[in-house]
């Protein structure tokens, strides 16, 4: 039985508690709750390559603890298990948190592409390619990222990638009917540039690429910040209903008065809490438009909201992290994540499409080019991704 | 319950009426930031989140009661903000200072505040009191209008059976229980109406008698769901300590539904908290390190059903739900989610039933619930005071039928 579970190799930057390193490759050696058991994924990780050690790190006490997972000083041993070929049957990139240098832009570079670069170079020479999940955005370069798209397409190998927002719980446990025809979307969420913006557009991106004709790509964005936000806000940039209502599924809104709970902001009460407001608005091909707000000081939860034709009012609801942040212990938006990366492992197909994933990656980078640009409209004609969303819903839901 | 178009259909054709909006009333013990009577009063005052929208009832709260003042009291602050007035008596309250009942309905807080406890550690709000206080204004001024009371009706069986009976012979809409059957479950599922249940198990974290009251609400509302109906408690017993892991040992509840509860838990304490491992904690062995003094509620129903509360403080600090169901292979399970300070947005999910009810004067789901679970929880805890004897429980015989549609929030 054992010889025919597959074997996985992590590929890492950082592991140390509450990492993303740490909640997925947890999951893989000491299993998580799952459909009403304790799941163990039927796969077992084997080897595992940190690119940064620090005073901090787990790698140690998990290989202590799990001696069947090797730690191994490079990508290509990780993978080859010392031999001179190909010898895992998965891999698990996960290029999230560690010290690395940020460019003019502000973006963290995160060695994505070259953790990448290593793991594909061990398939052309073993002449064999095996399924990978990137975790998060491909590369802060869009031109890298494209390649990272375009080498697993050329050896033909499936690739998975992306947030836990598509895939996590929902309040209310809804899905965006298949085909429906979307006027708006929107997202308010928090966090920082170059990093839970990424997963707002995620958010959105799950949802609209449902829409009747799928998804065709973006034309442009523009980024608003600091009192452009405000005033782009007070001009119906974005359309305040739609922001309303996603606010109006937050479990988080920071109360705006002393001595009440739960209130809803007026924009005074939001120009006070929020210190660095920022929208990403952008245009599909097909015409729809698309808003994501980065609210930290309100909120700390990710909503979405909607216009869908046939829906008298904004059509919206939560994507739900238990978030480890003094709410919960466990970061379970891992699971589905990881679950998605279980499959995907043991069928060799991807569970959903890569080019989602591929989409806001370009999104995130054109995002905060357009805010280093001091808000100009970026366009973006690089970004005209045309994908078929999966029939299946691919959230949470048992 | 209402969907939402009826619901607002109900409201509409109440304003087309030319219908002033219903008055309320507010009876609490106390007033604080995050006590319930705030964060469940300030609902009707502030509106709250529903379904997307931030919906503001269409009512108006006239008078206030609040039984004690402690420091950080809120009561006089918001009756000036919002234009009603704190009387001293409950009947004030109801009357507006008047001679007859003015108001159309009654908001019953009676949780937090500094009151004492028996010797089964039962803290003794006042619901009871404040109920028959309520009931002798609608006695005496010849009308009656719908009451909610917030969590158990009262620490006595007794005292909570009087309650109910007052509300069906004065025939007023009553609604009771805790938030935890109201809010947003994860998975979002429902046991099947009429189903046949093997067993089912809960478990839960907190102190008692508030946080086990929840922990077998939640348990109630899904397994009232099976068979022909409700029909009431047999008996029941509590154990503590490690006798309720012997239990375990011995069969008396499942592990299977311990181990699919806990597989819901996104709270699990120990080694999770020290360097954020995922946990097996029943295969481990963590649990009873974890849980050094357990407790177990043994719930004996009259139509066999065997069901079990564990409180498990130390291993976890959320609310999770699993049963077998009888010739289905896979355990049902789910976590109760309460959503985090300050918002409590569960608190809104339950508000929203009790404006259902103020509006349409009709209870969502059967008050009947809350007086089974007030009175399963008293005799667990007299199980307790009395060396963990099993109880037999006659007077547990509460029947009554679910609710035909499920009461979480699904859209």
């Amino acid at each position: 039985m054992s010889a025919t579970r597959p074997r996985l190799a992590g590929v890492t930057t950082r592991f140390f508690k509450m990492s993303h390193t740490q909640h997925i490759i947890d999951r893989f050696l000491d299993g998580y709750g799952w459909n009403s058991t304790h799941h163990h994924p039927e796969m077992d990780l084997v080897s595992l390559y940190v690119d940064q050690v620090g005073a901090d790190d787990l790698s140690r006490e998990r290989a202590a603890r799990h001696p069947a997972m090797k730690l191994c000083p490079t990508i290509a041993e990780a993978l080859t298990l010392g031999g001179g070929k190909l010898a895992v049957d998965g891999v698990v990139l996960v290029g999230e948190h560690g010290t690395y240098p940020k460019n003019d832009r502000g973006q963290t570079k995160y060695p994505r592409y070259e953790l990448f670069t290593g793991i594909v170079d061990v398939f052309r020479k073993s002449g064999r390619s095996v399924p990978v999940f990137n975790d998060k955005h491909l590369s802060w370069n869009w031109e890298w990222a494209r390649k990272m798209y375009d080498t697993s397409r050329e050896m033909g190998f499936a690739f998975q990638a992306g947030s836990s927002l598509p895939v996590t719980w929902r309040t209310p446990s809804v899905e965006m009917p298949m085909g429906a025809r979307i006027r708006e979307a929107l997202c308010v969420c928090y966090g920082g540039v170059d990093s839970y913006d990424f997963h707002g557009l995620e958010t959105i991106q799950c949802m609209v690429e449902r829409r009747r004709g799928a998804e065709t790509g973006v034309k442009w964005i523009q980024a608003y910040r600091g009192p452009d936000f405000w005033d782009a806000l007070r001009n119906h940039v974005w359309p305040r209903e739609l922001m309303d209502a996603a606010l109006c599924r937050s479990h988080t809104l920071v109360p705006a008065r002393a001595g009440f709970n739960d209130v809803f902001p007026s924009v005074e009460d939001m120009q006070r809490l929020v210190k660095d407001p920022v929208a990403y608005r952008y245009e599909h091909n097909d015409g729809l438009k698309c808003t994501m707000l980065l609210l930290s000081g309100l909120i700390r939860d990710f909503n979405f909201a909607a216009y869908v034709e046939g829906q008298s009012r904004p059509w919206s609801t939560q994507m739900y992290l238990p978030m480890p942040d003094g709410r919960t212990t466990l970061a379970n938006f891992f699971s589905p994540l990881v679950n998605h990366m279980e499959k995907m492992y043991l069928t060799g197909k991807a569970q959903y499409p890569i080019e989602r994933t591929l989409l806001t990656t370009g999104l995130t980078a054109a995002g905060v080019e357009s805010l280093y640009r001091k808000g100009a409209k970026v366009e973006t004609p690089h970004l005209a991704i045309r994908y078929q969303p999966t029939k299946e819903s691919t959230y949470w839901r048992t | 319950m209402l969907t939402r178009r009826e619901f607002i259909g109900a409201a509409a054709a109440a304003a087309a009426k030319g219908a002033q909006p219903k008055r309320i009333a507010i009876v609490t013990t106390i007033y604080r930031y995050l006590s319930h009577g705030q964060h469940m009063g300030d609902r009707f005052l502030v509106g709250y989140p529903y379904e997307g929208e931030w919906h503001k009832p269409d009512m108006k709260v006239v008078s206030l009661y609040v039984d004690q003042h402690p420091e950080g009291d809120l009561s006089g602050e918001r009756a000036r903000e919002f234009g009603f007035k704190v009387y001293p008596t409950i009947a004030e309250t109801l009357r507006c200072g008047g001679g007859k009942l003015a108001v159309d309905a009654v908001l019953i807080i009676g949780e937090h505040g500094n009151y004492p406890r028996n010797e089964k550690g039962q803290i003794l709000y006042p619901r009871y009191e404040f109920f028959e206080q309520c009931v002798k204004v609608f006695e005496q001024d010849g009308r009656v209008v719908p009451v909610y009371n917030d969590k158990h009706l009262s620490y006595s069986f007794d005292k909570a059976k009087s309650m109910v009976e007052a509300s069906r012979r004065m025939k007023f809409p009553m609604l009771a229980g805790s938030s935890l059957p109201v809010t947003w479950r994860l998975p979002a599922i429902d046991l099947a109406l009429g189903c046949r249940i093997d067993e089912a198990l809960m478990v839960g974290e907190g102190g008692s008698d508030p946080m086990d009251f929840h922990a077998l609400e939640g348990l109630q509302c899904m397994v009232e769901r099976r068979g022909r109906g409700e029909t009431g408690v047999k008996a029941v017993q509590m154990i503590e300590g490690d006798a309720v892991w012997d239990a375990g040992n011995a069969g008396r509840y499942s592990k299977d539904l311990l181990i699919a509860a806990l597989s819901r838990s996104d709270t699990p304490l120990g080694p999770t908290v020290d360097d954020g491992r995922t946990q097996d904690l029943v295969g481990s062995g963590e649990l009873p390190k974890l849980a050094k003094n357990p407790a177990a509620y043994f719930i004996e129903y009259r139509d066999g059903l065997r069901a079990t509360l564990l409180m498990l403080n130390g291993a976890l600090k959320d609310f999770n739900f699993a049963a077998q169901l009888h010739g289905v292979p896979d355990i049902q399970s789910t976590q109760f989610l309460l959503t985090p300070e300050p918002n409590v947005t569960y608190s809104a999910c339950l508000m929203h039933k009790v404006e259902e009810m103020f509006a349409t004067g009709v209870a969502p789901y059967p008050v009947d619930r809350t007086l089974l679970v007030s009175g399963i929880l008293e005799s667990c805890l007299t199980s307790n005071a009395q060396g963990h004897a099993r109880l037999e429980t006659p007077h547990l015989a509460v029947a009554y039928k679910a609710p035909v549609k499920s009461q979480f929030p699904a859209s």
